[in-house]
C-alpha cells in the first residue's frame, strides 16, 4: 500500500491503538446475484477482521448511484461499513484506514474489476487509484493509490 | 404481378384477395399506473396504454399497421418473431430509415405462422423499452384450439425510483458488463400482479411473454403441471417443463395450457425463482367456489396445428459459428475490444463490453454493417452459438424460427422452434433454419444493455 499520505496515516496508526478494529466489523455488501468475484472479496474481507453480510440485489447500479458513488468510478459491488460506502474491490489496509480515519466524506471506491485485486486472480498490472466521493457533488479526489 | 400472382395460387383458395386490414398505433409519452395505489408513473406507451394495444392478427392474411411517432426522438417497430419481409423487420438503418419525430412509416406484411409474437421499438432500445414501449402480437389460429380461455401475460420488469418514476441511468457500465439493466418492479399486463381467478375443471391457454429489458423470469406454479404447447410462437411437442420450471429470458414467449385441477377457494402461488436469492411470489391462482366445470379435465389434444416453417435439411447444412465475448469477469476474452486492457472494465466510457466473433456491433442498428456470414438463399444454416461469457445471454434472430438441435452436445427433445435462444454461460448451442428470406438480418443479444454494448451481429441471405 502506498497512500499518498503515508506519513500522517504512520502517525495516527502509532498515535491510536485502533481499539475500534479490534472487534469484528459488521458490513453489508450489495452484489450482482451472478456474480462470484465478489464472494470472493467478501471471504478476504472475514480473513481480515471483517463480518459480511451478502445481499444480492438486482439493481446494484441503482443502489451504488444512490450511495453517492459517481457512475464512471462504480465497482463491482456495494460495501455498506461503519456509516461509509466502500464501492469495489478496494484493499482492507485502505479500508481499515478510511474506518480510522474517518474523513468527511461518503465513501471510496476503486472502479472496475482490475487485474490481481482482493477477489480477482491475476496479476496486479499498473497502479490502482482509490478515488473518495461526496454526495454534494463535489469532484472525486484521489484517496490513496496502490 | 406474375410473382403475386403465382404466391396467391400457393395459397389455400378461401385465402384469396384477403383483405388488407389498416392498423394504426400512435408512439408518444403518457402515464401509467404500474404499481397501483393511485401513483402515476412517466412512460412511453403505444396508443397510450402500457403494454401497447394487444394485436390480434390472422394467420396468412395480410395486415397495413401505420406507426406515427409521437416522441422527441426516432423510433421503429420491431414485429419480433414474425417471418416478414426484410424491409419491414424494423431496424434502423439496416432495414429502414427511422421514423423520426412527427413522421410516420407503414409496415405491410402478411404473418406466415400462427403464435404468440410481439412488437417494441429498434432505436434507442434501451431507453425507450424500458419506458414501457412493448405490446402482444397474437397470430390466432385459424382453427380454434380446445381450451375454455385464453389468457395473456406480458411481463415487464420496471426500474423505479422510490417516489415510483422511471430510473435514470440508462447505460451504465456496471449493468451493461454485467446482467444489464434489471429493474425492482414487475408488472402483468401493464399492472401490479393481482390474483388470477380461476374455476375448478377449467382448461386455460396461458400466453407467457417477458418484454423487459433484461430480467430472466423462472416461473413455477404450485400445485399445477404447466404444459407447454408452443415456444416463441412455434408450437412443439407438448411436454412438461424440466422440474415444472418455465424460464422465460427477455423477448422469450412460451404458451402453456393449465388444467386447473386444484381445490375451490384455495390460492396457489406462482412464483419467480430465477435469481439466486432473490425469488418471489408473482401472483396467485385464486380458484373460485363454484362447481367443476367438468369432473375430469378436458380429453382433447393439446398440440397446436403446426406452422409452414422450412425444414432443415442438415445433411446438405452450411455450418457458422458464433462465439460471444467480453463482459465482466470474462477472462481477458475481450482484451483488445472494450477497456480490458486498462482498468480491466468493459463498457467504461460509452466502448463495446462485448463482442462476437471478436467484432463489436453496437446500438440498435444502422447503415453500412458488414454481415458476419453470407447465405444463399434457400441454404440450411448450421448454427453454432457458444458462449465464452460468464453471463446468460438471450440471442434473438430476426426473420426466422431455428429448429433448436442440442445444448451443450445433448440433443435438445419436443421439436422447439425458437427465436430467442437463451445461453447460459459458457452454454454451446446448435441450431438449424432454412435461409429462405433474402436481406440483411440481426443476430442479437435481447438483454438491451449487452447489444447497445456489443453483443450484435448481421448476416446475409442473398
Amino acid at each position: 500500500m502506498k497512500p499518498i499520505y503515508a506519513f500522517a496515516a504512520f502517525a495516527v496508526a502509532i498515535a491510536t491503538p485502533m481499539p475500534a478494529l479490534a472487534a469484528t466489523i459488521d458490513a453489508i455488501m450489495y452484489k450482482n446475484p451472478q456474480c462470484s468475484c465478489c464472494e470472493a472479496y467478501a471471504a478476504y474481507l472475514e480473513q481480515n477482521g471483517f463480518k459480511v453480510g451478502i445481499k444480492p440485489v438486482n439493481n446494484l447500479s441503482q443502489i451504488s448511484s444512490d450511495a453517492g458513488v459517481p457512475a464512471d468510478l462504480e465497482g463491482c459491488h456495494t460495501l455498506m461499513v461503519n456509516g461509509y460506502v466502500v464501492d469495489g474491490l478496494v484493499p482492507v489496509d485502505i479500508v481499515k484506514q478510511l474506518l480510522t480515519e474517518r474523513p468527511a466524506i461518503s465513501g471510496i471506491t476503486l472502479a472496475g474489476m482490475p487485474t490481481g485485486a482482493p477477489g480477482m486472480g491475476g496479476e496486479k498490472a499498473g497502479t490502482w487509484t482509490i478515488y473518495a466521493f461526496t454526495k454534494d457533488g463535489k469532484a472525486p479526489t484521489v484517496y490513496a493509490t496502490e | 404481378m406474375a410473382s403475386a400472382a403465382a404466391a396467391a395460387a400457393m395459397q389455400p383458395s378461401s385465402l384469396r384477395a384477403a383483405p388488407v386490414e389498416d392498423r394504426r398505433i400512435a408512439v408518444a409519452p403518457g402515464q401509467a399506473s404500474l404499481t397501483g395505489g393511485g401513483g402515476q408513473t412517466a412512460v412511453w406507451a403505444y396508443d397510450g396504454t402500457v403494454p401497447g394495444p394487444t394485436l390480434r392478427l390472422r394467420q396468412h392474411e395480410p395486415v397495413r399497421i401505420t406507426v406515427e411517432n409521437g416522441l422527441d426522438e426516432d423510433t421503429t417497430v420491431h414485429w419480433h418473431g414474425i417471418r416478414l419481409p426484410n424491409a419491414m423487420d424494423g431496424v434502423p438503418g439496416l432495414t429502414q430509415p427511422p421514423i423520426k419525430p412527427g413522421q410516420s412509416f407503414v409496415y405491410e406484411f402478411t404473418p406466415p405462422d400462427a403464435g404468440t409474437f410481439w412488437y417494441h421499438p429498434h432505436a434507442d432500445s434501451l431507453v425507450q423499452l424500458g419506458r414501457g414501449l412493448a405490446g402482444a402480437l397474437i397470430v390466432e389460429e385459424r382453427e380454434p384450439v380446445s381450451v375454455d380461455r385464453e389468457l395473456l401475460w406480458l411481463l415487464q420488469d420496471w426500474r423505479l425510483t422510490k417516489d415510483g418514476q422511471i430510473a435514470p441511468g440508462f447505460g451504465n457500465m456496471m449493468d451493461a458488463a454485467m446482467s444489464g439493466r434489471v429493474g425492482n418492479v414487475v408488472t402483468i399486463n401493464g399492472g401490479p400482479p393481482a390474483d388470477q381467478k380461476v374455476r375448478v375443471g377449467e382448461r386455460v391457454r396461458l400466453r407467457l411473454a417477458n418484454a423487459s429489458l433484461a430480467r430472466i423470469i423462472a416461473l413455477r406454479f404450485e400445485g399445477h403441471r404447466p404444459i407447454v404447447v408452443a415456444i416463441d410462437g412455434q408450437p412443439c411437442d407438448p411436454h412438461e417443463p424440466d422440474g415444472g420450471r418455465l424460464v422465460l429470458a427477455p423477448a422469450m414467449r412460451i404458451d402453456i395450457v393449465l388444467d386447473m385441477q386444484g381445490d375451490p377457494s384455495k390460492r396457489y402461488a406462482v412464483t419467480d425463482d430465477f435469481y439466486d436469492s432473490l425469488a418471489y411470489s408473482l401472483a396467485n391462482l385464486v380458484y373460485d367456489t363454484g362447481p367443476p366445470l367438468r369432473p375430469h379435465p378436458l380429453d382433447a389434444p393439446l398440440r397446436l396445428p403446426a406452422n409452414p416453417l422450412p425444414a432443415p435439411d442438415l445433411a446438405e447444412a452450411e455450418r457458422q459459428e458464433i462465439v460471444l465475448q467480453g463482459g465482466m469477469m470474462g477472462g481477458g476474452k475481450l482484451a483488445g475490444v472494450g477497456g480490458m486492457m486498462g482498468m480491466g472494465m468493459p463498457g467504461m466510457n460509452g466502448e463495446a463490453a462485448w463482442a462476437i466473433n471478436g467484432v463489436s456491433m453496437t446500438g440498435d442498428g444502422h447503415a453500412g454493417m458488414a454481415p458476419q456470414f453470407t447465405l444463399k438463399r434457400g441454404t440450411t444454416c448450421h448454427l453454432t452459438m457458444r458462449n465464452q461469457t460468464a453471463w446468460w445471454h438471450p440471442m434473438h434472430i430476426h426473420g426466422f424460427s431455428m429448429l433448436v438441435l442440442s445444448r451443450n452436445g445433448s440433443p435438445v427433445p419436443h421439436r422447439q422452434w425458437q427465436d430467442t435462444v437463451l445461453l447460459a454461460p459458457k452454454d454451446m448451442i446448435e441450431c438449424a433454419f432454412v435461409a429462405d428470406n433474402p436481406g440483411d438480418w440481426m443476430l442479437h443479444c435481447h438483454v438491451a444493455d449487452h447489444q447497445m454494448a456489443g453483443l450484435m451481429t448481421v448476416f446475409r441471405v442473398t
